[in-house]
């Protein structure tokens, strides 16, 4: 009992705390208010998140908010007196904007691509043709359903993703016997396949485009250019993970049939929605020859569906716009941080240099992704990468391993790899209730594949930064 | 504007144009299509899906040869391309345990015994109509002349 | 007639032609290609909400587009290789997605949280039930009581929501009324001509304030408060002389009508934090000089609230007009591109708009923007008007002895809300008209007539603000 008051007690006890310490008691020379209450703000956010005593997208909300308050140039009367410790507030308009900032609008473009997907079904009869070539052994099966699920989670929601694939599913399973191990085996394929295919490219899951907006000037990954490594790491994940569930829940039936009906809609609009979704992706991955980056092109879908009332009024209230605000909330944080000026300040107080480069990636990495099992993947990294990117950019001794680049993909990719708990991800939880998976069963995959996945990012940044790609 | 039908199923040709006709007050903006049998209506169905128009209300007889019209409904019922269409049992001979079924299985929005006053057709399927439309979220503006008022104000919120 | 694919064909050729004419075909000195884009661009606009051809938002979501890809610094290869000075200046593609999020869009949103949480709890049906009362049961007075309380909702809640729950709570009471009594016409016509004036009341009422509000900047910004402080008594007088013309033109005959609203207060502990902070944003939004925050910053009160305590959740979230926002998104947009590539100032300096008397223009460019709102999104008109009697007013100096640009923004501004004398004036016309019980005639009439008595009654306003000195110009000498 006391557990469940302790969680709305703390998230406004110790940040009000942080606020009435005297400014020189945080160690940090030539600290400022504006910053110190940024650092509220910040434990703030941290307790709301881990112990989510209000929803994730209100915890958003309520940064913005604070912000808008406490450190705006059109906040409360009295956080704007005259002191020469204030420090530089932000104007409001910039708070404001983290709403429809490029991030959000590139998961715009995906969400207006998905939800047409949807609607004109190109996703279930695709699925339908590309399943086909994996005939009827349980174990291809299994595989193709792996191989779609992950490219579908690239450019769709991964719980979207989850929900169409397991509805696709749930028929065939119910004509396993009960002793049938096959059964976990294809329950956990789906939401595996879905965690790990988000990874590909930046708009796959929140936590990317998170990690995109740390990745500025010199250190900018086009939509591309993620691609190039984002796809092989899915690929060599997935053929792991499917080695993975066949080894350890063998299926004994011989032969499944999946049988999805219907057929390609061959309406104009259909044809718009092809036709633009393969336009769309292909500007993405030619962001060098046009000119348009991936912000820009992510528009073009949002123009040509409203335009022709592929998604209507109505459709729009389709958009996931909490996971949208959630991000929102998360880059709020970041400009707080930063244009505070209090990342370049605690960055150098605190002496991160004597720590050995790779311990803090290994330490970082371990962090999120220890996290990201018991919340929210996209709070994950809203909170953790704004701190990494700062640590980043000051540690000079990380520069022979590829710099803050490194320790921000690291970061990103250990995001997206916890998925031990049915609590980790929304497809785990989907997974879980179809009634086939124990929490057990999912944990000994999900931490199987989190430490697995771990190694290979870092073999993969390590070749990355040896064949100069990054960094 | 997007296209919208109005199905009506029955296997009496006779009763089917009376009903057709007893409808003809939504012809100018909406498309009233007539089916004789429920195998008829599911082929209907399937084309007017692969042309994405909208089917807002499926009124069918219960008694028909070979599948009867709650069988009908709950296919429908359960189909999600037609999430949303309104269901409609027009019948003078369903005993209590196919009205029960109806109800629970086929999610029946409305229900009128043969011989029914097309006065009354008429509203419930303007009302049916309406609330097909709002909730579906297509622009009422265009269809309002032949809506109901008083169920549009109760629906719409924002 | 308009031949019906004109309406498809028109806004693709002629922004084409504009695009494709050389640039010193304009007969503006110095006109930039980015200029001249804009230019495609605000007529592309034009000709879209003028014609219709696609949703008035998607034409929103078409300027922005379309400025990303021909005038931002991330567009199209060929929009952004030319030399400087014959490209002009490209926008920064940060900015012009940043519309989206506008603080004008962030005050609308906080509008819309709160219009959202007091239909969710009942807040609006229990304040009508409460507030009528006092009105007795005479016809006569009992419309003005209705057309009271509409105003005072569509203040703060969609004009569109308000005429609905009203018309729902008057349709059964309509019903009573015998065939030829023409009163039901008056009541009928009175919720949606009250809801179109009471929006004019304050910066949320609807959108066309909000967008006036952007181009009301720096020394001549209005507060909300402010705002109020001409827009409520407007209200009042116009609503009384709507009242009055709607008892003389539709007398009813019925003695005694009873409007039956059952219910009563939530009194769950979510309830009142809702009606806590309804209260607590008014008067915060009131009182914006004592407590320093600006009224976007108190808008996002309600939203951090009301997503807290779950009071409004992530399904209520999908609710919220999203399309109503993104309209008012494409105008921000569309007059963030005429102000920065430089067009605005470039082509009021090229045509010789000073020789015009300035009260000719005043009353001019607010009799256009009431005849397109008559027949078009009251929005949409301001989007394409704004933007250049703002350009406008602030660079004839002969403007200024009648108050300056203020004077003309607020008179267009007032003018797009007094649109409504078709069905397809606005939202609330076409939901009363779809009542039955009103003629297309009876409410041109109505409409009409409220339309020139409401210019009528805006010039005088703005004349009196003008020589109290609470507007505008003379603070410049």
């Amino acid at each position: 009992m006391k557990k469940i008051q302790l969680k709305y007690i703390l998230p406004i006890v110790i940040p009000l705390f942080i606020l009435l310490l005297p400014v020189t008691s945080f160690g940090i020379a030539q600290m400022t208010l504006v910053e110190q209450r940024i650092i509220a703000i910040f434990v703030m956010a941290t307790l709301c998140w881990i112990l989510e005593p209000i929803p994730i997208y209100a915890t958003s909300v309520l940064i913005i908010v604070l912000e808008l308050l406490l450190v705006s140039d059109k906040g409360l009367w009295f956080t704007q007196v005259a002191s020469p410790d204030l420090g530089h507030l932000i104007s409001y308009q910039m708070i404001m904007a983290t709403f429809a900032s490029p991030i959000i609008m590139l998961f715009l473009g995906g969400f207006f691509l998905a939800i047409a997907a949807t609607k004109y079904r190109l996703d279930v009869n695709l699925a339908r043709v590309l399943l086909k070539p994996f005939g009827r052994n349980p174990k291809f099966v299994m595989l193709g359903l792996m191989i779609i699920t992950a490219i579908f989670s690239m450019f769709m929601s991964n719980t979207a993703t989850t929900a169409m694939m397991l509805s696709i599913l749930t028929p065939v399973i119910a004509l396993f016997s009960k002793k049938d191990l096959g059964r976990v085996a294809f329950a956990l394929s789906v939401p595996v396949a879905a965690n790990i295919g988000g990874i590909g490219t930046p708009i796959g899951t929140p936590p990317n485009a998170v990690a995109l907006k740390y990745l500025t000037a010199e250190n900018s990954i086009s939509f591309a250019g993620w691609m190039a490594f984002g796809v092989p790491f899915v690929v060599v994940m997935l053929f792991i993970a499917w080695l993975l569930l066949t080894t350890l829940f063998p299926a004994t039936i011989k032969e499944i049939n999946l049988n999805i009906k219907g057929r390609f809609l061959k309406t104009p609009k259909a044809i718009t929605v092809y036709i633009t979704f393969v336009v769309t992706i292909l500007l993405w991955l030619m962001g060098g020859v046009h000119g348009m980056n991936a912000y820009v092109v992510a528009m073009i879908p949002v123009a040509v569906f409203s335009m022709f009332k592929i998604i209507t009024k109505e459709d729009l209230k389709k958009i996931s716009w909490d996971v949208l605000w959630l991000v929102s909330g998360g880059i709020a944080l970041g400009v707080g941080l930063d244009k505070s000026g209090f990342a370049a300040n605690a960055i150098n107080a605190i002496p991160f240099a004597d720590f050995h480069p790779l311990l803090l990636i290994v330490g970082a990495s371990v962090l999120c992704l220890l996290m990201a099992n018991f919340m929210s993947h996209t709070a994950s990294a809203n909170l953790l990468l704004p701190l990494v990117a700062a640590l980043g950019a000051s540690m000079h001794s990380l520069l022979p391993y590829g710099g803050e680049v490194v320790l921000i993909l690291a970061v990103t990719f250990a995001a997206s790899l916890g998925m031990s708990l049915p609590i980790s991800t929304p497809p785990n939880a989907l997974a879980y209730a179809s009634g086939h998976v124990e929490t057990k069963q999912m944990a000994k995959v999900g931490i199987a594949l989190g430490i697995i996945g771990l190694l290979i990012t870092y073999a993969m940044l390590y070749l990355l930064n040896k064949i100069s790609f990054i960094g | 504007m997007e296209k919208i039908n109005i199905i009506c199923v029955d296997d009496e040709r006779e009763v089917l144009d009376a009903v057709v006709h007893d409808l003809d007050y939504f012809r100018d903006l909406f498309n009233i299509e007539a089916c004789e049998s429920a195998f008829e209506c599911l082929e209907l169905l399937e084309e007017l899906d692969a042309q994405q128009e909208h089917v807002a209300v499926l009124i069918s007889d219960h008694v028909m040869p070979e599948k009867s019209g709650v069988e009908l409904l709950t296919e429908v019922a359960l189909d999600n391309r037609f999430l949303g269409t309104k269901k409609l049992l027009l019948t003078g001979l369903a005993t209590q345990a196919d009205t029960i079924k109806a109800i629970n299985n086929a999610k029946l929005d409305n229900f009128l015994e043969k011989v029914w006053d097309p006065q009354e057709l008429l509203q419930t399927v303007k009302e049916l109509l309406t609330e097909y439309i709002v909730e579906k979220g297509l622009d009422y503006e265009e269809y309002i002349e032949k809506l109901d008022a008083p169920t549009l104000y109760r629906l719409i919120k924002y | 007639m308009i031949k019906p694919y004109l309406k498809y064909i028109l806004p693709v050729i002629i922004p084409l032609i504009i695009l494709f004419l050389p640039t010193t075909g304009f007969g503006i000195e110095g006109l930039t290609l980015v200029e001249q884009r804009v230019i495609a661009i605000f007529f592309m606009a034009a000709l879209c909400w003028v014609l219709e051809p696609i949703p008035i938002y998607a034409t929103s979501v078409l300027i922005i587009v379309f400025e990303l890809l021909l005038i931002s610094d991330n567009g199209l290869w060929f929009a952004t290789n030319s030399p400087l000075e014959i490209q002009g200046h490209l926008l920064k593609q940060s900015t012009i997605m940043a519309t989206f999020a506008s603080p004008i869009i962030m005050l609308f949103l906080g509008g819309f949280f709160l219009a959202m949480a007091a239909t969710k709890f009942r807040l609006d049906i229990n304040l009508a039930r409460v507030l009528l009362r006092p009105f007795g049961h005479r016809p006569k007075y009992v419309m003005l009581g209705i057309m009271m309380i509409t105003a005072v909702f569509s203040m703060f809640m969609s004009n569109t929501a308000t005429t609905a729950m009203m018309l729902s709570i008057l349709t059964p009471v309509l019903a009573l009324f015998s065939k030829e009594d023409i009163g039901k016409v008056a009541f009928a016509l009175s919720v949606p001509v009250a809801a179109n004036i009471g929006g004019i009341a304050t910066p949320i009422g609807t959108p066309p304030n909000a967008v006036a509000l952007k181009y009301l900047v720096d020394q001549y910004s209005v507060s909300f408060a402010g705002w109020m402080a001409f827009g409520v008594p407007f209200v009042v007088v116009m609503l009384l002389i709507a009242w009055l013309l709607l008892n003389h033109l539709f007398p009813a005959d019925t003695k005694a009508i009873k409007l039956d609203i059952e219910g009563q207060f939530l009194k769950t502990p979510k309830a009142y934090l809702v009606y806590i902070t309804f209260a607590a944003t008014i008067l915060l939004w009131l009182l914006g000089a004592v407590h320093g925050m600006s009224s976007y910053v108190v808008a996002m009160l309600p939203v951090a609230i009301f997503s807290m305590f779950k009071i409004i959740t992530k399904e209520d979230l999908r609710n919220i007009s999203w399309d109503v926002l993104w309209l008012v998104s494409g105008g921000i947009a569309l007059g963030v591109a005429l102000d920065e590539s430089g067009l605005a100032s470039n082509v009021i300096n090229a045509v010789p708009f000073n020789s015009f008397h300035p009260l000719l223009l005043i009353a001019v460019a607010s009799l256009l923007c009431l005849l397109m709102a008559n027949f078009m999104s009251n929005t949409a008109t301001a989007n394409l008007l704004l933007p250049l009697v703002a350009a406008l007013g602030a660079s004839m100096h002969s403007l200024l002895p009648y108050g300056g640009q203020v004077v003309l923004i607020l008179a267009v501004t007032f003018s797009a809300s007094l649109g409504m004398s078709l069905p397809v004036s606005t939202p609330p016309n076409a939901l009363a008209y779809a009542s039955g019980h009103i003629k297309n005639t009876q409410m041109l009439k109505v409409g009409v007539i409220i339309g020139i008595i409401g210019l009528l009654v805006t010039f005088t306003m703005l004349f009196v603000l003008n020589q109290l000195g609470l507007v505008g110009g003379g603070n410049i000498y």
